[in-house]
């Protein structure tokens, strides 16, 4: 078990230009989870080639356990990683795919069959042993790679995308699997994803990226509930997070939290809305609307309902919603960043 | 690497005009179609395909002069194309495939393969008796086939193969004359290598010269690859002699260099300084004479080396015209080759001593001729090949030309049987057994 | 109706000028030769007339024959050999990035290019025996005497090392170029999960990168083999089979018996017992492929 750190990592590929990742210091935990999570751009892989020793840095320093690894061989690292193809060897037998790093780091040979059975074992894979991977399925793919990167317990695990590749429903199932394996093996793991869901689900911590640059690091329900900036506060949450002009500052507060005033306990935020549309998608409902007042009025908003609860309003209905003051967050309208609570004149 | 060149005696081809006038006046009437005609006979073709001479002057001669004066006279244009020499027997097969070509082509070698596809070129020789004799056995043996009776070309000259050496050198291991027997080649080549540490050139490689050469040297220690009537007689006590001693000269005298020449090589060889001896026809003196002044005083010719048996050589290049069963213009080519006959004392001085006539007749001076060449140093170096006859042979020597022998000659049997013994790959009884069975493989197919 | 049969006959007047092309310079000649070599023909010859196997039975007897023959497979798997590990060194230096790559693959291909003919004259010259270059520069060197140089051609095993070091020069672009599209198919995520499961260099060369383009590989050495089997253009202009019979290979043999020595039927019957040899090897490279193939 080891933890990652980065110092000051910066990538960047063309000169003169912004780089893909720019001064990143990260600190993982021991056995940590941790996501990286950004759109696509974002530098999340880039970073995390870096720390796997398949991208040089520009600038900077990682450390893995301690040792600092910045110009070392990937296979000096003591880490496995999982590519988003699986880059499984077509060639090799699903046994000759797993025992490889055995073989590659000189495991001497009468230990592999033990070593790859319990790693096959552990990901329940342990019938296709001798099947090509071209005559494997998606899922049955990303476990092998998954046993390929723990048979020769490496002190941490990189996850690029792993589950992309999958179809929707076995993504939810491999995402619990995956999780549940982490907590059996307890490696310190780092994880990238573009898809929140994944981010939030699996993640002890979250790091979000944008554009080379590290917006927030925290734990799902930091991100979520108490965004950094309006990046953080808009990238995370489907439909995203609303926000209001309001002189300097933006106000932001989440759709399903805006909700019918009468829903609404405490103090409250009142906000006179104009519906001009409803999405009925199931488990809930998505309502666009425009706020109907003064300065505030013809700013566009959407709430989120629980299916639960009958609006009984159609476009172009008035309605009168609110927000919970302890659910509104403020963001500086230059910096774009988390700024302090302050009173509203809002009607 | 092909030179081709195409003259006409005529610019513009009559028989092409009088036929595009023909197709445009078909829809006008037929008293247009012959406006030039008037009653004249109409021109005739020939085309001829030989190869690009050694000697440019003597191509720039025969096609423009000979070639047009001849079709002047006989009302014929004449087409003549050059091809390299490397080309000819590939060209003549195709025209063989395709039963159509030229009306004359010549070869370089005794083309007695394709005697089915070729008219009977005996009337020729006989057209000719009456005013220029007989021609010279050689030329006799190279085109007659004595089973069928038939003339399978017609030979009009042949290029000798004498000796060359270094003047310079060989005086200086006592051999101011060159060499004149194959003991004094290995003598004195022996002596000027130990001393200069130049080598002595008898080609072994799978090439002309090579080829050339050592069927001299075979036959004038007793060898030869067939006898008088045509059967295989080269495993004999004659071809051992002659292997034994090219051992000896190969390792006293000579470089592995042999063994990797194409016909230019030992021109080269020679030009540059390098060799003391080469068996060659007389290019590369007057190679010298136009690129290398100072060499070509230094490199005299001798006749052939006198063996234990006999002084003998083979030609270097025999001229051999054929006329196809399928030609166009037949009587043409044979009126063409008459004439040509007549005319050879210009061809002889045009191919500057190159070519040697078979019908000596022809050139009644020519003893004179070659004993004052302006061109050489001195003057009478090419006087040697006065007695050219006494020692000039064909491929076939003893027998006739034939298309057997010339497979042996085309797949290199006797290079190959000498540079295996002279490297040591074999000994000379193994070398003969195994030419044996190759010759009689091959005589036995052309039976 | 009218439209679709205006369109098949469309289509068979585009295809007829690729069909008479095979026809003509593929098919017939290949027929031809075929038929000569189980007759007698030769290049005078008219008529002909079935002889059956004699023409084989005969070249069988030939020692130049058999030695040809023995030739032809050291030439080819030689040449081969050469090719295919230089050639893999070459696309894997040549696969990355670098500055004024594209320069050096344009100069890597020029043998390719170039007429066959015309490199193998430059070869000549370079390997003469009296203007070699390469012998001027050991004599300068002092590492050779004037008159004692090397003979290229001139001796038996360094001529056939010759002939096949010039013809490997010839083919090396062509398997380079494929190699280089294998080596390029390959995702780059498999050399670096290789990377990471701590291989180095020559392990994933060896072990992931090369049983990968087998396929591949398997083209280029067909297309090697098959090339390098029928020609005769290097042997030809560089030794003529020479000295003594030491690098002739089947294809000049039967060009020197055929056309120069006039016996067209063996010429074609040497040339052709090629094919069996050909066919089979195309078979076996084939299968090998087939059973390699990935994903």
């Amino acid at each position: 078990m080891a933890v990652v750190e980065t110092k000051d990592l910066t990538k960047v590929f063309t000169p003169g230009e912004r780089g893909a990742v720019n001064d990143v210091n990260l600190l993982t935990r021991e056995g940590e989870f941790m996501v990286f999570l950004g759109p696509s751009g974002s530098g999340k892989t880039t970073l995390l080639r870096m720390i796997a020793g398949l991208e040089d840095p520009t600038a900077g320093e990682i450390l893995i356990g301690g040792r600092v690894v910045t110009h070392l061989a990937p296979r000096d690292r003591g880490i496995a990683m999982v590519f988003q193809s699986y880059a499984l060897y077509p060639h090799l037998s699903v046994y000759k795919n797993i025992s490889f790093p055995l073989r590659a780091q000189g495991v001497p040979k009468e230990e592999h069959r033990g070593k790859v059975e319990w790693a096959a074992g552990l990901l329940g894979i342990g019938e296709l042993l001798e099947r090509k991977p071209r005559e494997l399925s998606g899922g049955e793919r990303q476990r092998v790679a998954l046993a390929r990167a723990i048979v020769r317990e490496p002190t941490v695990f990189l996850l690029d995308e792993p589950l992309s590749n999958l179809d929707a429903k076995l993504r939810a199932s491999a995402r619990e699997e995956l999780t549940e394996f982490h907590d059996r093996v307890g490696t310190t793991t780092i994880y990238v994803t573009h898809d929140q869901i994944e981010a939030m689900a699996m993640g002890d911590r979250i790091v979000v990226l944008h554009e080379g640059f590290v917006r927030q690091v925290g734990s799902p329900r930091e991100v979520y509930d108490d965004p950094a900036d309006t990046f953080v506060a808009t990238f995370l949450g489907s439909p995203p997070m609303n926000l209001v002009d309001h002189g300097d500052v933006l106000v932001g507060f989440r759709p399903e939290h805006l909700l019918p005033r009468s829903l609404v306990e405490g103090q409250a935020v009142e906000i006179g809305l104009r519906v001009t549309g409803i999405e009925y998608l199931g488990s809930e409902r998505i309502l666009y609307a425009l706020i109907d007042r003064d300065r505030f009025a013809e700013q566009r908003v959407v709430a989120k309902l629980p299916a639960t609860y009958d609006v009984g309003a159609a476009g172009g209905d008035a309605v009168d919603f609110a927000v919970a003051e302890r659910h509104l967050r403020f963001f500086d309208k230059t910096s774009e960043k988390r700024t302090g609570a302050r009173a509203l004149e809002w009607a | 690497m092909s030179k081709k060149k195409r003259s006409k005696s005529s610019t513009i081809s009559r028989r092409d005009f009088v036929k595009a006038a023909g197709v445009a006046a078909a829809g006008v009437g037929t008293s247009v179609a012959f406006p030039l005609g008037g009653g004249a006979q109409e021109r005739k073709t020939l085309k001829i395909l030989q190869w690009s001479h050694f000697v440019p002057g003597y191509d720039k001669w025969f096609d423009g002069e000979f070639c047009t004066a001849w079709g002047e006279k006989n009302n014929t244009e004449v087409i003549v194309d050059h091809i390299s020499l490397g080309e000819i027997n590939a060209r003549a097969a195709a025209e063989v495939a395709a039963q159509q070509g030229h009306d004359l082509l010549m070869f370089l070698s005794p083309p007695a393969a394709y005697e089915d596809q070729v008219i009977d070129h005996g009337e020729i020789y006989q057209e000719l008796e009456g005013t220029w004799g007989k021609p010279i056995d050689l030329g006799y043996k190279s085109t007659y086939n004595p089973k069928t009776g038939k003339y399978f070309a017609f030979s009009d000259s042949y290029v000798p193969d004498p000796a060359n050496y270094r003047q310079d050198l060989w005086s200086q291991v006592g051999f101011p004359n060159g060499p004149d027997s194959w003991e004094d080649l290995h003598k004195g080549a022996k002596a000027i290598k130990e001393q200069f540490g130049n080598p002595c050139g008898v080609g072994l490689s799978q090439e002309l010269d090579s080829n050339m050469a050592l069927r001299g040297l075979l036959w004038a220690h007793g060898g030869a690859v067939q006898d008088e009537e045509g059967a295989v007689v080269i495993n004999s006590p004659g071809t051992l002699e002659a292997l034994k001693y090219m051992r000896k000269l190969y390792e006293d005298a000579q470089t592995a260099e042999v063994l990797t020449w194409d016909p230019s090589s030992n021109n080269r060889g020679m030009l540059a300084g390098k060799l003391s001896f080469a068996c060659n026809a007389i290019s590369i003196t007057r190679t010298a004479e136009k690129q290398n002044p100072e060499m070509s005083e230094k490199i005299q010719l001798a006749p052939a080396l006198m063996g234990p048996v006999r002084r003998i050589a083979a030609e270097h290049v025999m001229d051999c015209y054929v006329i196809w069963n399928f030609a166009d213009n037949k009587a043409g080519a044979k009126q063409f080759l008459v004439d040509y006959i007549g005319d050879f004392a210009n061809a002889f001085k045009a191919s500057e001593f190159y070519n040697f006539p078979c019908f000596p007749q022809t050139v009644p001076n020519m003893d004179e001729l070659i004993a004052n060449d302006p061109a050489a140093k001195p003057p009478d170096k090419y006087k040697v090949l006065g007695t050219v006859l006494d020692w000039a042979t064909n491929i076939g020597y003893p027998g006739f030309a034939s298309a057997a022998i010339d497979e042996v000659f085309n797949t290199f049997v006797v290079p190959t049987m000498f540079a295996t013994v002279a490297r040591g790959q074999a000994t000379p009884e193994e070398a003969a057994a195994t030419a044996e069975k190759e010759v009689k493989r091959i005589f036995d197919k052309w039976k | 109706m009218g439209l679709r049969r205006d369109a098949g006959r469309l289509g068979a007047a585009m295809f007829a000028p690729a069909l008479l092309y095979i026809v003509a310079l593929v098919g017939t000649p290949l027929v031809l030769a075929f038929l000569y070599s189980v007759g007698n023909v030769k290049v005078g010859s008219v008529g002909y007339e079935f002889v059956g196997l004699d023409n084989f039975i005969s070249v069988l007897q030939s020692p130049t024959f058999r030695g040809a023959l023995l030739h032809s497979f050291l030439f080819t798997v030689g040449a081969q050999l050469i090719v295919i590990i230089s050639a893999n060194i070459l696309a894997l230096a040549l696969v990355d990035r670098f500055r004024g790559r594209g320069l050096v693959r344009f100069f890597i291909l020029l043998p390719w290019v170039a007429p066959i003919s015309l490199g193998a004259i430059g070869w000549k010259w370079i390997l003469d025996s009296i203007y070699s270059v390469i012998n001027w520069v050991l004599v300068q060197l002092h590492l050779v005497e004037p008159f004692d140089a090397p003979m290229w051609l001139g001796e038996g095993a360094l001529a056939m090392l010759s002939v096949i070091m010039v013809h490997a020069w010839r083919m090396l672009p062509f398997s380079t170029v494929i190699l280089l599209a294998g080596l390029t198919a390959i995702p780059k995520d498999i050399p670096e999960a290789a990377a990471v499961d701590g291989a180095g260099f020559w392990r994933t060369h060896f072990q992931i990168t090369i049983p990968m383009m087998t396929p591949i590989i398997n083209v280029a050495v067909l297309f090697g083999v098959v090339f390098t089997f029928t020609d005769m253009t290097v042997v030809y202009i560089l030794t003529r089979g020479g000295p003594y019979n030491s690098t002739q290979v089947l294809p000049s043999l039967a060009f020197f018996t055929g056309i120069l020595g006039g016996d067209l039927a063996e010429g074609a019957a040497i040339s052709v017992f090629l094919v069996p040899i050909l066919v089979v090897i195309a078979w076996l490279m084939l299968r090998l492929a087939r059973r390699a193939e990935v994903v």
